[in-house]
């Protein structure tokens, strides 16, 4: 009977074809949905990060049929994973990493510069956008192929917008400075009766991070010394702080809302402007096609106004990086890179998104200018601005800056005392790397 | 045995207790059966039709889901019955047996209460790197077979029983392990369904060491397997399907509570009336 079983065994080992393919590791963020998208290659049919991201993959796998391509997704961002897989000696091939993060890895020699063997595969690094360029580039070398660029952005209710008197020939009308800003707000305030703003501001540290860098830059100062530093304790630090304490203590905003609800807040109609990133442009953008939504033939969206001396709007950006790994073939390194080749290609694909391309390219190419809005949000490929890369730690960071702006903004502490605590707080962490 | 009958008014505190602990579970319930689409521009709309099963759908539509619920069973069972077996063990020596340094050892076990995970993970992530262990059952089984707890309360358990049973057995001549196994072990039954329990719903909703240990899919617990399905803003634009990722992890735990609970209430009624 041992026996029978045995050679039982044995035939079925037999009758097994071994896969000769070699194994490319994809590690990425962005969530599963393989119900829906699970076996589907018609990557321009796909809609939404997830979707367009798992047809990508699909279909590459399909056009290339001498890789299999293993597909590890991991929980947002999975830098955790990464980590202990790094100290195991168990990278993947190619993980999704963020722009501000990419520094935190390359320093410790961690990732493989991917500039020159990008450039063989045939991808035009020179055609980067600047935005996607300074995500990747340190020390004058490319660490990844960026995938996006993502930045916040004033998301419009029009239907609003229009009853506050605040559109002029089918566009809205944007402030220039802080002035002007204030007293279309209170404008907006007493015709419609809302406030001007939509703004999670209870449990979300991240949005007040980005409206604080946004407008030191836009005063062209910088949070940051060019030794690494934080470099808070500034009049345009102060500024952009008082800015935002002002509009909340003048009602200017929906308060005590967290991103659900404020996402929520939106949706139905509560203010005008969104302050919110890129990806919720395809969501607004649907609502705005449906019959009695609030948004309803009445959505909108523009980078950040200028209210200061220089039009800049703080940003980050998805990459594809490979983490590096002594034991990675050659054929591997091969499948990696052809992936990347490939993923380039779709660019304008992914940019359905809704954030923002990575080549000029395609964002003169007319299938870029012909999705809605992206004529408006074009201007951010030069005008967005990520954080130095000798900022290294910039998610944790981001949550210092965060919780201690929306205690200054909440008018629970005074500006002054937040930006020494914050500059403080900051200093240690880089202090100690 | 008479049923005891609780004052009106204690029943009536324990309903509204009772009512208020079972509001969140409904409402995870309730979301689970909306579209996400729905919830995102409102969550009351929980109250109202229509409802869908599309959420739970979608997790079966994920291939791998099923290999993560086989690999948190065989985790989850894995470490239960080895925190039995080396409980029991270490219980009954500790109880019964005389060692030279048996007490420091004692203190020294639960001295192993008083540390966090956090503050050994790392050095336990590099013990199994530097065995290439990651990523294995093993790896993922036995961190969680040291139980300071586990010994702690069998050995309390082994001490409340009668040393005259022991002895009693030794006069008709079983040896120490007949003892042990035969007369001592079976009157633990509620001590050990109450631990494995326990350390069986600690296995099961572990997910640090699963996220770092476990980091191919293949591996996944499904505590990590669900939670990389996830996307970003999930709580935002992914409600639904959230809370049915909930619900769905939680069933496993409510069939084990469901079955074992005889035994929890007799360890928790026995507990008490010592």
């Amino acid at each position: 009977m041992r026996r029978a079983f045995l050679f039982l065994l044995l035939v079925i080992a037999a009758c097994t074809p071994s896969d000769e393919r070699t194994e490319l590791r994809i590690q990425r963020f962005f969530g599963a949905c393989d119900a829906d998208y699970g076996g589907r290659t018609d990557i321009a049919a796909a809609e939404g990060e997830c979707g367009i991201m798992t047809s990508i993959i699909n279909a590459f796998e399909a056009e290339n049929p001498d890789i299999r391509v293993n597909r590890n997704v991991v929980f947002w961002p999975g830098y955790d994973q990464l980590t202990a897989q790094l100290a195991a000696n168990d990278a993947p091939d190619l993980v999704t990493m963020h722009g501000s993060v990419i520094s935190d890895y390359q320093a410790r020699d961690l990732l493989l510069p991917l500039g020159d063997a990008m450039a063989e595969q045939g991808i035009n690094t020179a055609d980067f956008t600047d935005a996607a360029r300074r995500a990747v580039e340190i020390d004058g070398q490319l660490w990844g192929l960026p995938i996006d660029t993502w930045a916040p952005l004033w998301h419009i209710n029009m239907n609003l917008f229009r009853e506050a008197g605040l559109v002029e020939e089918g566009e809205p009308i944007l402030p220039t400075n802080k002035e002007e800003l204030f007293a279309q707000a209170e404008q907006f305030r007493q015709r419609t009766g809302k406030p001007y703003f939509v703004q999670a501001t209870a449990n979300e540290y991240a949005s007040f991070t980005r409206n604080f860098y946004t407008f030191i830059y836009q005063q062209g100062s910088s949070p940051y010394t060019e030794d690494g530093r934080a470099n808070f304790t500034t009049p345009e630090a102060a500024e952009a702080l008082s800015l935002f304490r002002e509009i909340y203590e003048r009602d200017m905003t929906t308060k005590n809302q967290d991103y659900s609800a404020s996402v929520s807040g939106f949706l139905n109609g509560q203010g005008g402007v969104y302050l919110v990133g890129t990806w919720m442009v395809g969501t607004f953008e649907q609502a705005s096609k449906e019959t009695g939504h609030a948004l309803e033939s009445g959505y909108t969206v523009y980078p950040y106004p200028q209210l200061y001396g220089r039009n800049v709007t703080y940003a980050d950006g998805h990459n594809w990086v490979m983490p590096a790994d002594p034991s990675r073939t050659p054929e591997e390194r091969e499948a990696a890179l052809r992936f990347l080749e490939f993923f380039a290609e779709q660019n304008v694909h992914w940019s359905r998104t809704g954030h923002l391309p990575v080549f000029q390219e395609t964002i003169d190419s007319a299938d870029w200018l012909a999705l809605p809005h992206r004529e408006n949000l074009a201007p951010l490929a030069a005008n967005a601005q990520p954080l130095p890369k000798s900022i290294r730690r910039q998610f944790p960071i981001e949550t210092i800056v965060g919780q201690e702006s929306a205690a200054a903004v909440t008018g629970a502490k005074p500006v002054d005392q937040t930006l020494a605590d914050m500059e403080r707080r900051i200093n240690t962490i880089l202090d100690n790397l | 045995m008479r049923a005891m009958r609780l004052h009106p008014a204690a029943l009536t505190l324990v309903i509204i207790g009772a009512v208020i602990m079972m509001i969140p579970l409904l409402w995870v319930l309730g979301l689970s059966f909306k579209s996400n689409a729905e919830l995102l521009a409102d969550t009351s709309r929980v109250f109202s039709p229509p409802y869908t099963l599309e959420n739970y759908l979608n997790i079966f539509g994920n291939g791998e889901v099923f290999r993560w619920i086989i690999n948190s069973l065989i985790v989850s069972l894995g470490m239960t019955t080895g925190v039995l077996v080396i409980s029991s063990l270490a219980g009954y020596a500790f109880a019964r047996l005389d060692f030279p340094f048996r007490n420091l050892i004692f203190i020294i076990v639960l001295l192993g209460l008083a540390v966090p995970e956090q503050a050994v993970i790392i050095a336990r992530h590099q013990m199994f790197s530097a065995v290439e262990m990651h990523n294995t059952y093993f790896a993922l089984i036995i961190p969680g077979m040291a139980t300071p707890f586990g010994v702690f309360l069998m050995t309390q358990y082994f001490k409340a029983i009668p040393k005259d049973i022991d002895e009693a057995a030794l006069l008709d001549g079983a040896s120490r392990f007949t003892v042990f196994w035969k007369v001592l072990l079976p009157l633990t039954i509620p001590a050990q369904a109450t631990l494995g329990i326990f350390v069986f719903l600690t296995a099961w909703n572990d997910y640090w060491w699963p996220l770092i240990s476990g980091t191919n899919k293949e591996m996944f617990t499904l505590t990590v397997g669900i939670a990389s399905t996830q996307q970003n803003f999930a709580q935002t634009e992914g409600l639904g399907f959230l809370m049915s990722q909930a619900v769905f992890a939680a069933l496993p735990i409510l069939i084990v509570y469901l079955i074992f609970q005889k035994y929890i209430i007799q360890a928790v009624a026995g507990a008490a009336g010592r």
